[in-house]
């Protein structure tokens, strides 16, 4: 800020605190004929405007699921899929059989979507029909329900880790990931976040809709953090 | 339509699908706030949003729904991470830089910085004068709230608002200065009415 000779501005101090307080009077006075204090305190209330702006600015995340979930084992919050402290889990046996039966639906549908988006046939049978064989004959069988969980928690685990995996690194498809594209993804999301959702609300204990609907939430914001890695440097995405 | 009671239940009942669900919808907000207080020390702000990730979920039986869950945990990652400084020393001189209204930033021996963005400028800032500034200007906290967090006075969050902004009006010069400025008419009118209101300068 520049001073003229023998005039005396608004302290520094003063000035910070005028983008969110009211002048008093006689800086008021003072603010309406110096253009210098009154430009100052406009740059204030930019700086502002852009602090209230950053709260809703999203970044990437610190942290990691592979990392934090040791982590929650560690400290006790995961128990290998037990109830958190205090919690009493209903419906045990039934609960546990339909959530093995969701992750082989989640699985399967993934299976699909992922060979529909590559252009592909959902049933390549005639040229696999002995590999399709041998992957069923592969298939495990289950001799607990504990044992069952265990694979149906790594598989979900599995497939999204795969499906983030290939969101962020797959580059065979590198020119249609346009932010355009992307921004047609994520409102596919939405709308089929809230269809489930719907859905949910009618059968909130369904686990292959729970499924579906975690899946949908997951890929959602795993896809509004593609888009802002594929905007351009400087732009940040808050609303799309 | 949120459906977010839902999750955090099958969370309760210890459906890690739900807790990954959870992390995964919040995590770019809840790490950004951490970030943000914590500045540009990268491998610190991780090791610390992985702490409050934890505290979150051991928390989370405790959570009864009077507020959004986004809103609840945003209050354990600010508690979590204004704790994990003070483990590392970082926030112990806060109190007296205020009290003695000392120069409350780093000093300035970086003019030709020429900071992207606030969270690039913030990082210039003292650890005490960024807490201050993030949680007041950025987070929306009022001076009471930042005073009880931090252990200070009132007054003395103000202060060091104030000098934060100073500092940081330096750092981002390129994107927030203006050229011609008036003031509202509003004001203008209330100067009328007040004119004769001698200045005091």
């Amino acid at each position: 800020m520049s001073h003229p000779p023998n005039v005396s501005h608004l302290p520094t101090d003063r000035l910070a605190a005028l983008s969110d307080e009211s002048p008093t009077a006689t800086e008021l006075a003072h603010l309406a004929t110096c253009a210098d204090c009154a430009r100052e305190r406009a740059v204030y209330q930019n700086l502002l405007e852009i602090a209230s702006a950053e709260s809703a600015r999203l970044g990437a995340p610190l942290t990691t699921w592979e990392r934090l979930a040791p982590a929650l084992v560690a400290d006790g919050v995961i128990e290998s899929g037990r109830p958190l402290p205090m919690i009493v889990r209903k419906h045990h046996f039934r609960g546990h059989w339909l959530q093995a039966a969701a992750a082989v639906v989640l699985l399967a549908g993934g299976m699909v979507a992922g060979r529909l988006t590559a252009g592909a046939t959902v049933l390549p049978l005639r040229a696999s029909t002995n590999r399709a064989a041998s992957v069923a004959d592969s298939v495990p069988r289950f001799t607990s329900i504990e044992e069952a969980r265990a694979a149906q928690t790594q598989s979900q685990l599995t497939f999204q880790t795969a499906t983030a995996f290939l969101a962020q690194q797959d580059t065979t498809n590198g020119d249609s990931e346009t932010p355009a594209t992307i921004r047609t993804r994520l409102a596919t999301l939405d709308r089929v976040r809230e269809v489930v959702g719907k859905a949910l609300n009618e059968a909130p204990y369904d686990p292959v809709i729970n499924g579906y609907y975690l899946t949908t939430v997951g890929q959602r914001e795993a896809t509004l953090r593609q888009l802002n890695t594929a905007l351009p440097a400087g732009m940040r995405l808050t609303s799309y | 339509m949120d459906h977010e009671p839902l999750i955090i239940r099958r969370a309760l009942d210890g459906d890690e699908g739900a807790l990954r669900a959870l992390w995964t919808r919040h995590a770019p907000h809840i790490d950004m706030v951490v970030r943000r207080l914590v500045g540009g020390d990268a491998d610190l702000a991780a090791d610390i949003a992985q702490e409050v990730w934890i505290q979150i979920f051991r928390a989370l039986p405790s959570y009864r729904g009077d507020s959004q869950f986004g809103t609840w945990a945003h209050r354990i990652a600010v508690n979590r991470t204004l704790n994990a400084l003070r483990k590392t020393r970082r926030l112990a001189s806060l109190e007296t830089e205020v009290q003695e209204d000392s120069a409350s930033v780093e000093p300035d021996n970086d003019r030709t910085f020429v900071a992207q963005s606030i969270e690039d400028a913030a990082a210039k800032l003292s650890p005490g004068a960024r807490a201050v500034f993030m949680l007041h200007d950025v987070e929306g906290y009022t001076h009471d709230e930042i005073a009880r967090e931090l252990g200070i006075t009132a007054g003395g969050s103000k202060s060091q608002l104030f000098k934060a902004r100073a500092k940081l009006r330096k750092l981002l010069a390129h994107l927030i200065d203006v050229k011609d400025i008036g003031i509202s008419g509003k004001e203008l009118q209330h100067v009328t009415s007040t004119e004769r209101v001698a200045p005091a300068y």
